[in-house]
């Protein structure tokens, strides 16, 4: 009989890297089959070459550079759905390859792979291609097929209700329209302990209270756009998003202020992409600036 | 109303079941093996010799420095050896071994009488003439903790029955079971420390524990019972200071500057024998648990030899792949089974083959699951990105030496990477890097 | 070593074994800035060659008449002679690329690449040594501006030189001819650049190993 021997702790929890990526593969399940329904079989093969094309290029770039091949932890596929999800059913098929070699290739391997990128793949890519292609990724059709105008662009806003809102019978992004789906995923992320409820709940909060502050109507600019999709979804990326408690409240709260910033006052009608990239760069000062107090500490000396 | 800590991990306590309703059974074995060093502190020095008789609570190893406290035999019997073995991290210590004679012959013992009458100045004596040292796996011996500074005070005493710990259920049983000797040792320490109150401090998932404390404590003065939240690392000495009188011990200090003194449940059993009868820390209850066919608690002589106890357990229900002293988190591995246990030894857990196997790290995601588990508020993936490029100063700047490794950040880790483990040699390193300049730092 | 061996050693010292853009990442304004076509970026390369060149030679001429504590404000009146010249030429035969390069053409004159040669090089070397390096160092950073030109012209309108290459079906990459697009080709560019270098260096350490 030989023992083992292994330092402390002997257990581990049942959550591991890929059992967590599964989890928010399954919370983004309502969404995209919301926008399956709605777009039809389009989204459905959006959704698959994108998710495909993230874990092709995560294979080949690691192949390549002689690396360990890490797609059994199933980031790339989630990187590659939540990619979809945020383009317009319009776009073309090449379109989400692009964008999403863009995403793993040099938003995340370039930087060192999963846990070392500095903002959000997905929506780095997502802002490479508006860049790219602004006609195409701002072509917006609604459920019946016909084009038209998303409730954010401009004299939209009185076409459609806060129902209308709420379970997405507006134009828009295949995965982003209906708000309940998104909701239903983010009471599955907080309740599977995936992530933690401060993200989302403060950047739904901030961005509702900004927008009151500026004297928009709360409720509809937080039922529309991809706020609530960002607060679930981008914000709360592992990666790109700060660690401690006081920090990821600040993180947060910004995400939604600059979301309204940029919807009031900006060229874009809508903010909440280029709001998560922008907090994503200030993550690391937070955790740094913004640390845990150390048992048996003064805070001063914590800062230090 | 219940108090917590921050932070921490939510563990899953199914593992407790096999024990938790299995009342202490005595087990006693034909030979005991007593190591001179089990507690904190220089070695014992073993004062017989092979061939020796000795009766059962006779001094065989005499207290050496400052925290030395004596050995005394467990059993009555004859010295059959002495000599070095190899015990866990500790290098070589010397070991007594006695051979039961099964006429368990008390040598001549010095009740002290009643814990409230008793002279409170004759109770610390006896505390370290009974060979008490911390029986939750610190081993600290206790008549040191207990001895303070005359311009010291102790507000509280905090009695430690949360047993957040994995597996173990020995403390749990003791409430249960012994819960007068736990309320009578508290009195003894309130009134050896002049202390007007004493804080019996039970998680909330011992409700019996609880309500049998609570039964008690009516009758102790100053005595009350604290529910606490079921979290780990609760039992941790500073986190439970922090849940129960929401102070922080500052770095470097002890828990009696901050007017604190805690004692373990078994400690507090252990106290009040040795006040009320005079006897020496001889037995204690362990939980053997685990890949046995009867998970038990035993209350086992010290220095039972591990492989006798499995057996008292019926043996192995299936191929052992790991056996460890302590609870799942902080449970120290044994090298083999003939091995004896300590005083401080609260369990010996089997863990199966499939339980065993070795975990290959992955690549740090950035989660945050460790900063957000930290009882101490540090930021484990930090530490652990200087620990890997041995960078100690960096580590040691991230505050690595306040770091007590509780094993939360590894058992929360979705990568698993060996977090707990690298910041114990980091750990190591800072202190032999502090002795080679001279003590300070 | 032959005489021209030497000079042939300066020469592709700038440009690949230190390509200003690749190797010392000197000047990356202008080539951020023009590279939006692959024709811009010939031309400002082109640009750039003649001051140094011009700069180069000129300042190794007079480099044991200029006092040292005042060498760097001589430095750049030779080079604004040069600068003005070359914009008064453009101006006069390639109004198109003038009006495309715009303030960039000017601005050479604080294109760190020309101070620097100017500085390491020409204030310490024989007049034709500095010739030929500035020829080098001109011809790098011509080739490194073309080629990110090229790359950026390519995804973002499909051409080459204006060539349509990627034919009409091609939905140009709005992206790689804006800032943005430039700093990310650029990047990839100098990454691509160093690793082939490492490679070939490895490989060379390996054989004189062996």
């Amino acid at each position: 009989m030989t023992l083992r021997l292994s330092t402390s702790p002997h257990l581990r929890s049942p959550q591991s890297s890929t059992r967590l990526m599964l989890n928010v593969i399954i919370a983004l399940l309502p969404s995209a089959a919301f926008g399956v329904y709605n777009y039809g079989y389009k989204a459905l093969m959006l959704i698959l070459v994108s998710m495909l094309s993230a874990v092709v290029s995560e294979y080949l770039w690691q192949r390549l550079t002689n690396r360990p091949v890490r797609i059994k932890d199933c980031s790339a596929l989630v990187t590659g759905m939540i990619l979809a999800l945020c383009v317009t059913p319009e776009a073309p098929w090449w379109m989400l390859v692009v964008g999403s070699a863009f995403a793993i290739i040099v938003v995340k391997e370039l930087f060192g792979g999963i846990g070392d990128n500095f903002i959000n793949p997905a929506l780095a890519a997502r802002a490479m291609l508006l860049a790219s292609w602004p006609m195409v990724m701002t072509r917006h059709i609604d459920i019946d097929g016909v084009s038209s105008a998303t409730p954010l662009a401009e004299g939209a806003q009185s076409q459609f209700s806060y129902l209308d809102l709420l379970i997405g019978r507006i134009p828009g992004v295949i995965g982003e329209t209906c708000k309940l789906a998104i909701i239903v995923g983010i009471v599955y992320l907080i309740v599977s302990r995936t992530v933690t409820w401060r993200i989302p709940v403060f950047t739904i909060l901030s961005a509702f209270v900004m927008a009151w502050i500026v004297g928009l109507d709360p409720v509809y600019h937080v039922l529309s756009g991809g706020i609530i999709f960002a607060a679930a979804f981008m914000a709360n990326d592992y990666t790109t998003s700060p660690m401690t408690r006081g920090a990821q409240m600040v993180y947060a709260s910004g995400i939604g202020i600059i979301t309204i910033i940029i919807r009031k006052w900006g060229a874009y009608p809508e903010g909440a992409t280029y709001a998560v990239l922008f907090m994503n760069l200030l993550t690391p000062l937070l955790d740094r600036y913004i640390p845990h107090r150390v048992y048996g500490h003064s805070k001063r000396e914590a800062k230090n | 109303m219940k108090l917590t800590f921050k932070r921490g991990v939510h563990l899953s306590y199914a593992n407790k079941n096999a024990t938790k309703t299995s009342p202490i059974r005595d087990f006693v074995s034909d030979e005991v093996r007593l190591i001179t060093s089990m507690h904190i502190g220089a070695p014992s020095k073993p004062i017989v010799k092979k061939g020796d008789k000795v009766l059962m609570g006779q001094v065989i190893a005499e207290p050496v420095g400052f925290l030395g406290i004596p050995v005394h035999a467990s059993v009555s019997g004859e010295v059959t050896d002495v000599s070095m073995i190899p015990y866990l991290g500790e290098g070589n210590v010397e070991c007594i071994t006695i051979a039961n004679d099964y006429e368990d012959k008390w040598t001549e013992l010095t009740p002290l009488g009643s814990v409230e009458s008793v002279d409170p100045a004759l109770i610390v004596p006896a505390i370290k003439n009974a060979g008490i040292c911390g029986m939750g796996g610190a081993s600290f011996p206790t008549h040191v903790k207990l001895s303070i500074k005359p311009e010291q005070k102790c507000e509280a005493v905090l009695v430690n029955g949360a047993e957040c710990e994995t597996h173990l259920t020995c403390d749990h049983r003791l409430m249960l079971e012994q819960g007068e000797k736990i309320v009578g040792g508290l009195r003894a320490v309130m009134r050896a420390l002049g202390s007007e109150k004493g804080i019996i401090c039970v998680e909330d998932n011992k409700p019996d524990a609880i309500a049998n404390l609570k039964r008690l404590a009516l009758n102790a003065q100053g005595v009350t019972v604290q529910v606490l939240k079921t979290k780990y690392p609760q039992g941790g000495e500073k986190q439970l200071i922090n849940a129960v009188l929401k102070r922080q011990v500052p770095f470097g200090k002890l828990p009696i500057d901050v007017g604190a003194v805690v004692v373990n449940v078994g400690t507090c059993a252990a106290i009040y024998d040795a006040v009320v009868y005079g006897k020496p820390l001889i037995s204690r209850v362990t939980t053997v648990t685990g890949c046995v066919n009867k998970p038990s608690n035993l209350r086992v002589r010290i220095g039972t030899v591990v492989e006798d106890m499995i057996g008292a357990c019926e043996g192995y229900s299936a191929e052992p792949g790991k056996i460890a002293f302590g609870g799942g988190m902080t449970g120290l591995c044994l090298p083999g089974t003939d091995l004896p246990m300590a005083k401080s030894t609260n369990g010996i857990v089997v863990y199966s083959v499939k339980d065993s196997k070795s975990i290959d790290e992955g690549p740090c995601i950035r989660c945050g699951k460790c900063v957000a588990a930290c009882p101490i508020g540090l930021n484990p993936y930090l530490i652990k990105r200087a620990a890997d490029a041995d960078k100690l100063e960096e580590a040691k700047k991230l505050y690595v030496n306040d770091c007590i490794l509780c094993g939360c950040c590894s058992y929360e880790c979705p990568s698993r990477r060996w977090l707990t483990a690298s910041f114990k040699i980091v750990k190591q390193k800072l202190a032999i890097q502090a002795k080679q300049n001279g003590g300070k730092g | 070593m032959s005489k021209d061996n030497k000079l042939s050693k300066i020469f592709l010292n700038g440009v690949i074994t230190e390509n200003p853009t690749f190797r010392l990442v000197l000047g990356t304004c202008p080539t951020m800035a023009v590279t939006t076509s692959a024709l811009n970026g010939l031309g400002m390369g082109a640009a750039a060659t003649f001051v140094l060149i011009g700069s180069n030679t000129v300042i190794s001429l007079l480099r044991k008449f200029i006092p040292d504590r005042v060498r760097i404000p001589a430095f750049i009146v030779v080079i604004c002679t040069f600068v003005t010249m070359i914009q008064l030429i453009m101006q006069a035969y390639l109004p198109s690329l003038y009006a495309a390069l715009g303030i960039f053409i000017p601005l050479i004159v604080v294109n760190c690449i020309i101070l620097a040669r100017a500085e390491a090089f020409a204030s310490k070397n024989p007049v034709l040594d500095s010739a030929v390096d500035g020829l080098g160092m001109g011809v790098g950073f011509t080739l490194a501006l073309t080629l990110i030109g090229a790359v950026r012209e390519l995804l973002g309108n499909g051409s080459i030189f204006g060539l349509d290459i990627l034919g009409s079906s091609y939905q140009p990459m709005l992206l790689a001819v804006l800032a943005s697009g430039g700093f990310l080709t650029f990047g990839l560019m100098l990454g691509v650049f160093n690793a082939i270098m490492n490679k070939i260096r490895l490989k060379r350490i390996r054989e004189e190993a062996r």
